[in-house]
């Protein structure tokens, strides 16, 4: 019975106790939020004021009594570099002297003051002077963390006297539970500690209490947005568009193939079968810049065993015809009264074509074959070794201008591309087309269509597989935005993040379509004149 | 019980629908650029002579005596920016002397002191 009462008495306590804490520490919230501004101010960022103007965003940061200034350009959140800045406080004026790119520095001694204090920033940078206003406001006190309310609270309930007090009815409330448990050694140290822990005086726990982090750390927040401070951005690189609706040509996308330009490329073969055979200077390795009617090689021709025969065999017959005919000739030349002057000219003539045949079955055996660049190029492709016999008609060089490449991709109508086309590659590298042509006849139920590769070249090769985007059909309004602007997120939607406020991100759910080999085309999800995440959008997507 | 919430919705519907009018800046009664300025609305009039007058009025316009008032204008003039105070003036009128002719629809900022030592600023 004595121990059914001691277990109430403990309960009751104990649920009087928690419903303090509750009302504590609600207490404590609603003092925290009151009078906060739209941005909420995150209890592990340090004070921040911002402030922004057509041209310019300001980030103030105050952190041991000197405010850090981050200056960005609106538009494209680049750093401002080489700003004078001028700081109007209601105390008098100061001048902010660079830190690094960007970011800049001026002692805050008024900001030791908690309260509002409006600033005004006169930014100097290039040619553009702006005026940003903005309230910077320093907490009163630290708001205690949520879990060590209580302790806190209780201290404060009427002074050090008074939390000790409460401490050591805690403690004895806490025997007593324990106790009716019948684990008394256990529960005299668990109660020796309890009531210890409660009754710490209050500054004590505050130097328990967390600081306020070295670094502002960038966070999600409960309700999707991310708070990115500054200098994290400035790490990230992150970047940004003002989206504007524009009316663009509606794109398909095809696949192809970077191939040589017909008239800028070329085969080296040989017309002959027969040995290869360096020119002077030694085969030329691939990447070597040639001009058109460069020797690369000889080809030596090779006679057979029995061709060689023959040839032996005409030579010897040649050899004696020659000494007949030329025996003959001599004769004749020599009693030219008695012969007609037609017999010693025919004579002649045999004499002189025979001899014309001997000699030109000697240099066939002889000269080799010159194999010349037909165009100006590099050397795409060797195949040249020394001594390689070679076949006739084969491919030892492939010449190739690199700054004059085509692009031939499959497509279903031929009208396609003809306003304009560009490519990506695999690398995200894009490129710039321009039609040439279409086929007639169907390659694989699909129309071959020639482009022209006019910018981009560099690193380009040909068999290189590329998806080329070519305008088609009615254009479309919408907004178009690069492509690494659009991130999955974790539910698999694409989404683009804007930046709504200097440090603050929103997601948002867009419709993409493609438009072009760098961007896509929003046409639902974005309205214009927004500011949306270019680069950096993929980090953003990763805070927690 | 239900006339109490719905009392406090009475309430809280002009504070929603205030602050939508009060930020958008619009031509005052004496000719200038009027803005919301903390609890009041400042009307910065300039004519392109270098004096230049603020009139300050409260939520509904009604004219507050600018006495005990200070004011600090911080103008962008042609790529500079003039800095330059403001006294009262009689009536609600804050006046100042700038160093250069400042053009109507001047851009910049107005830090207004007022007399119980609160701070506001005013952004044209």
């Amino acid at each position: 019975m004595v121990r059914h009462f001691v277990w109430r008495a403990g309960l009751g306590s104990c649920a009087l106790l928690a419903g303090l804490m509750l009302v504590m520490g609600a207490m404590a919230h609603e003092g925290h939020d009151h009078g906060a501004p739209a941005a909420p101010p995150e209890a592990t960022l340090a004070p921040r004021a911002e402030a922004t103007s057509a041209d310019f965003e300001l980030v103030a940061v105050l952190r041991g009594g000197t405010l850090a200034i981050h200056l960005d350009r609106f538009a494209d959140n680049a750093p401002v570099d080489g700003a004078t800045i001028e700081m109007d406080t209601p105390e008098g004026a100061l001048t902010a002297r660079p830190m690094e790119p960007g970011t800049y520095v001026v002692a805050a001694p008024f900001a030791a003051k908690p309260g509002a204090h409006d600033l005004a920033f006169t930014v100097t940078a290039g040619g553009t002077v702006d005026v940003l206003a903005t309230t910077l406001t320093v907490p009163a006190a630290r708001a205690p963390a949520a879990p060590r309310a209580t302790p806190v609270a209780l201290g404060l309930l009427g002074g050090l006297p008074l939390g000790l007090l409460a401490g050591a009815v805690i403690g004895f409330l806490a025997a007593i539970v324990l106790m009716a448990l019948r684990r008394r050694s256990a529960a005299l140290v668990l109660a020796a500690g309890l009531g210890l822990a409660a009754s710490l005086p209050p500054d004590a726990q505050a130097e328990d209490a967390p600081k306020p982090p070295v670094r502002d750390a960038a966070q999600r927040l409960p309700d999707g947005s991310v708070i990115v401070p500054k200098p994290s951005q400035r790490i990230l690189g992150v970047r940004t568009i003002v989206t504007a609706s524009a009316s663009h040509a509606r794109a398909v996308e095809l696949p192809g193939r970077v191939v040589p330009d017909a008239n800028a490329s070329g085969l080296v073969q040989t017309a002959v079968g027969g040995r290869l055979a360096p020119p002077p200077g030694g085969f030329k390795p691939l990447g070597t810049r040639v001009a058109a009617g460069d020797i690369l090689a000889f080809v030596h021709p090779s006679i057979g065993a029995s061709d060689l025969k023959d040839l032996e065999q005409q030579g010897f017959e040649l050899d004696q015809q020659i000494a007949i005919v030329k025996r003959r000739y001599e004769r004749l030349s020599a009693i030219q009264n008695a012969v007609t002057r037609r017999e010693v000219e025919e004579t002649e003539i045999e004499l002189k074509g025979l001899q014309t045949r001997r000699a030109t079955l000697e240099r066939v055996q002889r000269e080799p074959e010159a194999l010349r660049a037909p165009v100006a190029g590099v050397i795409a492709t060797s195949d040249a070794v020394a001594g390689q016999m070679a076949d006739p008609n084969t491919v030892v060089f492939r010449i190739i201008d690199p700054d004059r490449l085509w692009v031939e991709a499959l497509g279903f109508s031929p009208d396609v591309g003809r306003s304009g086309a560009s490519g990506r590659l695999a690398d995200g590298r894009s490129v710039t087309l321009a039609f040439l042509g279409a086929g007639m006849s169907d390659r694989g139920q699909a129309l071959p269509l020639q482009f022209a590769v006019t910018a981009g070249f560099e690193g380009l090769r040909p068999g290189q597989f590329l998806t080329v985007l070519a305008e088609a059909g009615a254009p479309r309004t919408g907004i178009a935005i690069p492509r690494t602007a659009v991130v999955r997120g974790a539910n698999g939607q694409a989404i683009v993040y804007e930046h709504v406020a200097a440090e603050r991100f929103v997601a948002r759910e867009v419709k993409t379509e493609p438009l072009d080999a760098g961007r896509v085309l929003v046409v639902a999800g974005l309205p214009p004149d927004r500011r949306v995440v270019t680069e950096g959008a993929e980090l953003i997507d990763q805070i927690r | 019980m239900i006339f109490r919430p719905l009392a406090s919705a009475l309430i809280a519907l002009p504070l929603l629908a205030t602050p939508l009018l009060a930020h958008e800046p619009g031509t005052g009664a004496h000719g200038g650029v009027r803005v919301d300025a903390g609890h009041y609305h400042a009307e910065l009039v300039a004519d392109g002579t270098p004096a230049v007058s603020l009139y300050l009025s409260d939520g509904s316009d009604k004219p507050v005596p600018a006495d005990g008032f200070k004011a600090n204008a911080i103008l962008v003039v042609d790529g500079k920016a003039q800095r330059f105070p403001l006294s009262p003036a009689g009536g609600s009128r804050l006046a100042g002397t700038a160093p250069v002719a400042i053009p109507k629809g001047v851009k910049g900022v107005v830090q207004i002191s007022a007399p119980d030592g609160a701070t506001t600023q005013a952004k044209y």
